[in-house]
């Protein structure tokens, strides 16, 4: 919301993602500093930098799936596995650029997710929510199953690394750029796809379908499209994660890796791209403090081994999303735009 | 042709026991709007509390029984305190969603507090299973399929015929109007997680009896999803035929099919059947048909 006194003149100001002169100082500040960062920080925290784009491509989906379209979606991790072998395979098998791997990689997943987006013509509340599990399921049939020279059976594949003019991005750095020119451009598109037609009919049938449908929204198409959209996030940045891992398996798209995804948004909050960046922003560190202290604990609570990092995560996570629903349901985005607006009224409640 | 007989009475009588677990869903969702996507979280602290009070605790059976049935009562009230009475009045979409946070709330604290090791579990039901002529039948799954059975006929006859089972669906219908009519939303929902919480314990006695117990059991709630879809999520009756339909559905393929294509497809049969029942029948079976207003 603008300051009082900033009234927009025309549409195209109305519609203008950067607002304000100080945001596009901070925009480009922000920028800037990610662009520098490999040089400024550890190698550690670039690869944890890596780690966090990757997820917020697909929390960025997630939320307009989720957020926006108000559609229930515990599959995110399948469609990411999609994209995952998509590019894995098209890399390792045909040696295609990483340019063509990681587009494709995105339309195989939509596919998939429009399959279940499709059921949305017919299938309505948590019925839809829940043919999104099996998603979860049918994926990590398919890739057991299916024989095990197509998706690598439960031995998963090697990626060979993204090359392009000769320049191969192997290391910490040259996949940091990679990444962040893939996730600069996707986040831009979030922007111009949730203030679009698109967008705004994903709003309406978040707050009421049946009264879009009144509007004239086709609500079962609309529903389709948010999966598709979430799909074809969830594959890009799956196709990221297999050029960064260089291996994808199985295990690494689970349904609690969707859970994990739903608590980024549900934290950041609901119907905000930015709100999405938060989320990642705070469950990585999160993630990140875990996996460095669990080992330390495990020494001392020896009986459980290695689970401790799986299982403190689980109940800090779970623990997290609860607490958030019950206190914070609109995320920590709501809290900064209360706190943004009360600093510049104060003195005045409202 | 006996074998296949056979198995055609083990997969329903399996199906029976995937409907057990499905009635936790469905008791939840017919008593408070809300899914309950921990379902399967709920039979494995079941699980455990069974295995706590006769192994390490050494009660007997007759004793430890209705204990772990009131135990995993209070504990299916506390989540209900802690979690979910501060949301009445807030969308349902936040109930689901803590209640997916619970699912790995959950998952994780059972594996802080009890490790993954493997424990063995009580022997509930007789290990012998019952022959007939050269069929042999299971027999947990057999008295479980009587006990599920007969806990449909009597929370369907609770859900529909007696007052107070009809207060609770109308807090299913709709929070506001059943609280405007002076039906307590709080204590429908409480009630609704005390019952699901003693049927999941009840399916986890059926489903590990006399095998050994560790957290991944709780995989059973998704076996048991489908279930509740295929049926309605409104419909507790529906689920006995949902449960064997899907059941002999699951272990014929395992049977028949899996050897022939040499893969698992029996695992994600069910998902497949419930996808394509959804897709004509949307709300499944025997699950409610709304009316829409705006």
């Amino acid at each position: 919301m603008d300051p009082s006194g900033i009234f927009p003149t025309s549409y195209r100001t109305d519609r203008r993602v950067v607002r304000t002169r100080w945001q596009m100082a901070a925009l480009a500040l922000f920028v800037g500093l990610m662009l520098a960062a490999p040089y400024l920080v550890s190698g550690r925290i670039v690869a944890i930098l890596n780690m966090m784009m990757i997820s917020a491509v697909i929390a960025v989906g997630l939320q307009i799936c989720t957020g926006y379209a108000g559609q229930i979606n515990l599959g995110q991790a399948a469609f990411m596995g999609v994209g995952a072998y998509t590019a894995a395979i098209l890399a390792s098998k045909t040696g295609l650029t990483f340019l063509l791997t990681i587009p494709l990689a995105g339309l195989s997943a939509a596919l998939f997710g429009f399959l279940f987006g499709l059921t949305a013509a017919r299938i309505k509340g948590f019925y839809l929510a829940l043919t999104t599990i099996a998603a979860q399921f049918i994926f990590h049939f398919a890739v057991l199953n299916l024989p095990s020279n197509w998706m690598g059976g439960s031995n998963g594949i090697t990626v060979p690394p993204a090359e392009l003019f000769g320049l191969r991005f192997v290391g910490e750095t040259a996949q940091f750029y990679m990444n962040f020119a893939v996730t600069a451009i996707m986040i831009a598109g979030a922007f111009g796809i949730v203030r679009s037609r698109f967008g705004r009919a994903f709003v309406a049938v978040r707050d009421d379908d049946v009264a879009a449908g009144i509007m004239g929204i086709n609500v079962a198409a609309t529903k389709a499209n948010a999966f598709l959209i979430g799909a074809f996030y969830a594959g890009v940045g799956g196709a990221l994660w297999a050029y960064m891992i260089r291996f994808v398996g199985v295990d690494q798209f689970t349904l609690f890796h969707s859970i994990f995804f739903v608590a980024m948004i549900i934290v950041g909050g609901m119907g905000s791209i930015v709100g999405a960046l938060v989320g990642v922003f705070v469950i990585r560190i999160i993630q990140e403090i875990i996996a460095t202290v669990g080992p330390n604990i495990a020494d001392s609570v020896s009986f459980l081994g290695g689970d401790i990092v799986f299982a403190g995560m689980n109940v800090i996570l779970g623990g997290v999303i609860a607490l958030f629903m019950i206190l914070e349901p609109k995320g920590l985005m709501h809290r900064w735009n209360i706190m943004k607006s009360s600093y510049r009224i104060w003195p005045f409640p409202y | 042709m006996v074998y296949f007989i056979n198995d055609i009475i083990t997969g329903a009588l399996i199906g029976l026991l995937y409907a057990l677990v499905a009635m936790g869903f469905v008791v939840i969702y017919r008593a408070s709007k809300v899914f309950n996507f921990a379902q399967g979280e709920l039979v494995i602290i079941g699980g455990f509390i069974v295995w706590f009070t006769t192994m390490q605790v050494g009660l007997s059976l007759w004793l430890s029984i209705p204990l772990s049935l009131v135990l995993a009562g209070l504990v299916g009230y506390a989540i209900e305190r802690i979690f979910l009475t501060k949301l009445i009045g807030e969308s349902v979409f936040s109930m689901v969603m803590v209640t997916v946070g619970l699912l790995i709330l959950l998952r994780g604290l059972v594996l802080l507090l009890f490790g993954p090791a493997v424990r063995p579990f009580p022997i509930i039901f007789p290990l012998k299973p019952l022959f007939l002529g050269d069929m042999l039948i299971p027999m947990n799954l057999l008295i479980g399929g009587i006990i599920t059975v007969v806990a449909a006929v009597g929370l369907s006859w609770f859900f529909n015929r007696t007052r107070s089972g009809l207060r609770m669906t109308a807090v299913a219908e709709d929070h506001v109007v059943a609280s405007s009519m002076g039906i307590s939303v709080k204590g429908s929902i409480a009630f609704a997680w005390i019952l699901g919480s003693i049927l999941s314990t009840i399916g986890a006695m059926i489903f590990l009896s006399g095998k050994s117990l560790t957290f991944l059991a709780s995989d059973i709630g998704f076996a048991a999803l489908p279930v509740a879809l295929f049926a309605g999520l409104e419909s507790i009756g529906g689920l006995i035929l949902a449960g064997v339909i899907i059941g002999v559905a699951q272990s014929l393929t395992t049977n028949y099919l899996d050897p022939m294509i040499g893969g698992s497809l029996g695992s994600v049969v069910p998902y497949i059947i419930m996808l394509a029942i959804l897709l004509v029948r949307p709300t499944g079976l025997f699950g409610w048909r709304t009316i829409e207003r705006v």
